[in-house]
């Protein structure tokens, strides 16, 4: 009989709902998490389609679905290190590094305010600080605070364990190695932004107030490093001239050869952002195409066309440099007006693409193909890929697709 | 609604642009990086997007005269950043072939030196015409008479009024046809701008664009390719060197012949060869190394930068070797010679049909962007192009 089990790896929106689905069938479920929360880049995000509710409108319920179902068994800073087997029994190695907080924390945020040492705050691309003891954003799931191992001073510090009224800190956490038995493996593994610093004409990590659209999703958030206010990393200035670049590094062989299909929509999204903060702002979105497929997608297209502070030009960007007192010039060619032009603004939106996040596949033995997204289609019997790791797809697309993957994986249970 | 515009495209130039080494044409999707990182177009309509969908459409009469598409440079850092590998550093390549084969007052001549299967017909003609030479001074057998000292001399092999009178007759059909087409170039561009705002001045544009062309200060606007600004310099100036070298000898010996003049200080007037102590001879050998460097520096560079600027095609490489041939053939004939070597007078031979083929060839050739892309520069101050 082949295990009731099924291995979920990636904790994101495609995982989240691979997890309760498969959960909620009868499956018992492993997700895998490499970080130290659930919900992938949908948490970093300000607002989601199409409702354009922020992340935890979505998130919550599914959160709530995981506890409700008690199928699901979470390991979070966890990665898969092998997979070894075949549909209906694979044997399954799962390495996780120590958290330093077990399950008796409360949220407290006592071991915070003891902790004296600062760290980058990765979920803010850097543009924030937390202590090294710290939560990872007001909607974490679970709840628990981490305790990062590069940044703390260990044992010869410890003022967090002094703080914890709950005997939650332990810094001698060691990594481990949790060994699992199940009949199918869905990879949900997702996708990071792509590199903008390796465009070298875009300005990115050299021009300042030159950010990425996942960074202006974090400038835009209430619980981002500004608080939901729209200004700029170099001298807090409120952003009312924004461009956006669209094509950052996507539909280009020098880089991501595909279209990353989100980034029209995500612009035209990030325009509206700063229209409602500041009502004499001005956006303007350089492109090559506007890629708004499907009837919802067109009609929030066509909307924003409605808003004569909203323009967009037909041209790629090309070339950033840094104007006077942190201002951005960026040039494009006029496609339509016949010339190049350089226009100054306050803050640039590099829509920087989705490079798929392929690096837990290798134990698994997974080779991407050639444009780094996974094919099912070479894929063993009982191992299956959801979500942008297959292709470039937003939130709601990669949920219906993962309930589909779902059933797929559950014939892998019953099959035998 | 506005009356309809009904293209015509001209299937057959696209396909020489697609055969002439513009393979990538089809690639591009109009997304206009290209323009934007280049720095030798004006900034006012831009090239060379406009150029790659004019391409892509058979737009031949738009484009075979089109200045823009002359004072295109080759820097190639369109085709590095292009982000669909279409190269249009390739296709605007690929497009002045073909102008230089449509104002070519010879279109044979344009054909042998633009088409890979003409090229035996390329050094047939030299090769034959020299051969018939040599015939009919009685050294086909490629040996001469020693000359007085006992001395190897080519002068002996091909006497100099012989050469000269065969170079002067080439130059002057170089001239012409060079002239032919720098009419044809300019006529069609003026047709193509339409009211052309005059700066008034042709011989102060002439002297701007010359000026220019000298600094080589357009190279310089290059990224991918800043290298080549110093071969193509090195290669320009050795060509200035040996332009001067050919005429001081012209002027040492007929001003020994014609007028009498005698040798007097480190000037040698008389025959060939002269010491390695003489002016002429020490210009000659400077080049020379600019020459082999430049060289150099020109190929290594192309192969280096292969990857991001394209390999570049025949129409490329035939000029390529041409002038190595020329270079290389005649640094060697002078080396056989002082080393008093027979095989010197079939290398000079060589030497002989290399210097033809670049002069006979060159308004029809990759040389011809000397006249063309000078023509374009002239145009492009004289017409305002360059300012809007």
């Amino acid at each position: 009989m082949a295990e009731n089990k099924v291995l979920i790896v990636g904790g994101g929106f495609s995982g989240l709902t691979a997890a309760v689905e498969a959960a909620e069938a009868g499956s018992e479920v492993i997700l895998v998490e490499k970080n130290p929360y659930l919900g992938g880049r949908v948490t970093q995000l300000n607002k989601y389609f199409w409702k354009l509710c922020p992340p935890n409108c979505g998130l919550e319920i599914q959160y709530k679905r995981i506890k409700n179902n008690g199928n699901v068994t979470i390991y979070t800073m966890a990665e898969v290190e092998k997979v070894a087997g075949t549909e209906g029994n694979f044997d399954v190695t799962i390495k996780t590094k120590p958290r330093f907080v077990n399950d008796k924390c409360t949220g407290c945020n006592k071991c915070a305010e003891a902790c004296d040492v600062d760290r980058s705050n990765d979920f803010d691309f850097g543009m924030s600080k937390t202590k090294a003891a710290y939560l990872p954003h007001n909607q974490a799931f679970p709840l628990k605070y981490v305790i990062d191992a590069k940044a703390c001073k260990g044992a010869s510090c410890a003022k967090c364990v002094a703080a914890c009224k709950y005997d939650a800190i332990h810094l001698d956490m060691k990594p481990e190695t949790i060994n699992v038995k199940v009949g199918a493996v869905v990879m949900a593994t997702g996708w990071n932004p792509y590199d903008a610093t390796r465009m070298d004409n875009l300005g990115f990590g050299k021009v300042q107030n030159v950010v990425t659209n996942m960074m202006m999703e974090r400038l835009a958030a209430p619980n981002g490093p500004t608080a939901g206010k729209i200004v700029r990393p170099s001298d807090g200035k409120e952003v009312k001239n924004i461009a956006f670049v669209q094509c950052a590094g996507s539909r280009d062989e020098n880089h991501l050869a595909h279209c990353s299909y989100i980034c029209c929509l995500a612009s035209i999204k990030q325009a509206t952002y700063v229209r409602e903060l500041y009502p004499d702002s001005k956006a303007k979105i350089f492109y090559i195409d506007m890629r708004t497929p499907g009837l919802y997608e067109n009609r929030f297209y066509t909307k924003i066309k409605e808003d004569q502070n909203v323009s967009f030009l037909k041209g790629k960007v090309a070339k950033v440099e840094q104007g006077e007192n942190g201002d951005v010039k960026i040039t494009a060619e006029d496609i339509h007006g016949g010339g190049k032009i350089t226009e100054t603004f306050d803050m640039v939106v590099l829509a920087t693409g989705m490079q798929p996040s392929t690096d837990s596949l290798k134990g698994a033995g997974i080779t991407p193909t050639d444009d780094g997204f996974v094919d099912q289609a070479t894929l063993p019997k009982g191992i299956y890929a959801t979500g942008t790791l297959k292709t470039p797809v937003d939130v709601a697309r990669s949920a219906q697709d993962a309930t589909g993957v779902v059933m797929k994986s559950i014939q892998s249970l019953r099959r035998k | 609604m506005s009356e309809a515009t009904v293209i015509k495209p001209d299937l057959q130039f696209v396909n020489e642009i697609i055969k002439g080494g513009g393979e990538s044409l089809k690639k591009c999707y109009q997304c206009a990086t290209c323009s934007v990182v280049c720095n030798v177009t004006p900034e006012g309509n831009p090239f060379p997007r406009k150029e790659m969908v004019l391409a892509q459409w058979g737009q031949k009469d738009k484009l075979i005269t089109s200045a823009d598409v002359w004072l295109c440079h080759q820097c190639s850092d369109c085709t590095a950043y292009c982000p669909r590998g279409a190269k249009p550093g390739e296709v605007l390549n690929a497009i002045r072939k073909q102008s230089i084969k449509h104002v070519a007052m010879v279109p044979f001549f344009a054909r042998i030196a633009t088409e890979a299967k003409l090229l035996p017909v390329l050094f047939a003609i030299p090769m034959v015409l020299f051969y018939v030479i040599l015939v009919v001074l009685g050294n086909a057998g490629f040996t001469a008479p020693r000359a007085e000292g006992n001395i190897m001399a080519y002068h002996k092999f091909v006497p100099v009024p012989v050469i000269d009178t065969v170079f002067i007759l080439t130059a002057i059909f170089a001239a012409t046809s060079a002239f032919v087409g720098i009419k044809r170039l300019w006529n069609g561009m003026k047709a193509q701008a339409g009211e052309m705002q005059s700066s008034g001045s042709l011989v102060g544009d002439i002297i701007s664009s010359v000026t220019t062309i000298l600094a080589h200060s357009k190279f310089a606007d290059c990224n991918v390719n800043r290298t080549r600004q110093w071969g193509h310099m090195l290669l320009f100036y050795s060509f200035a060197g040996l332009a001067v070298v050919t005429t001081w000898a012209i002027v040492y010996l007929y001003g020994f012949e014609l007028l009498g003049i005698q040798p007097f200080g480190p000037f040698h007037f008389g025959e060939s060869p002269y010491p390695n102590s003489d002016p002429v001879k020490i210009l000659a050998l400077a080049s020379s190394i600019a020459f082999a460097a430049g060289i150099v520096i020109l190929l290594l560079n192309r192969l280096s930068k292969a990857g991001k600027a394209g390999m570049g095609s025949y129409f490329d490489w035939i000029f390529l070797t041409i002038v190595t041939g020329v270079g290389a053939t005649g640094m060697l004939s002078w080396a056989l010679r002082l080393a008093d070597m027979q095989a010197g007078y079939f290398v000079y031979y060589l030497h002989l049909v290399f210097i033809w083929s670049l002069f006979a060839y060159a308004p029809y050739s990759k040389f011809a962007h000397l006249f063309y892309r000078t023509t374009a520069m002239v145009f492009a101050k004289n017409s305002g192009r360059d300012k809007k």
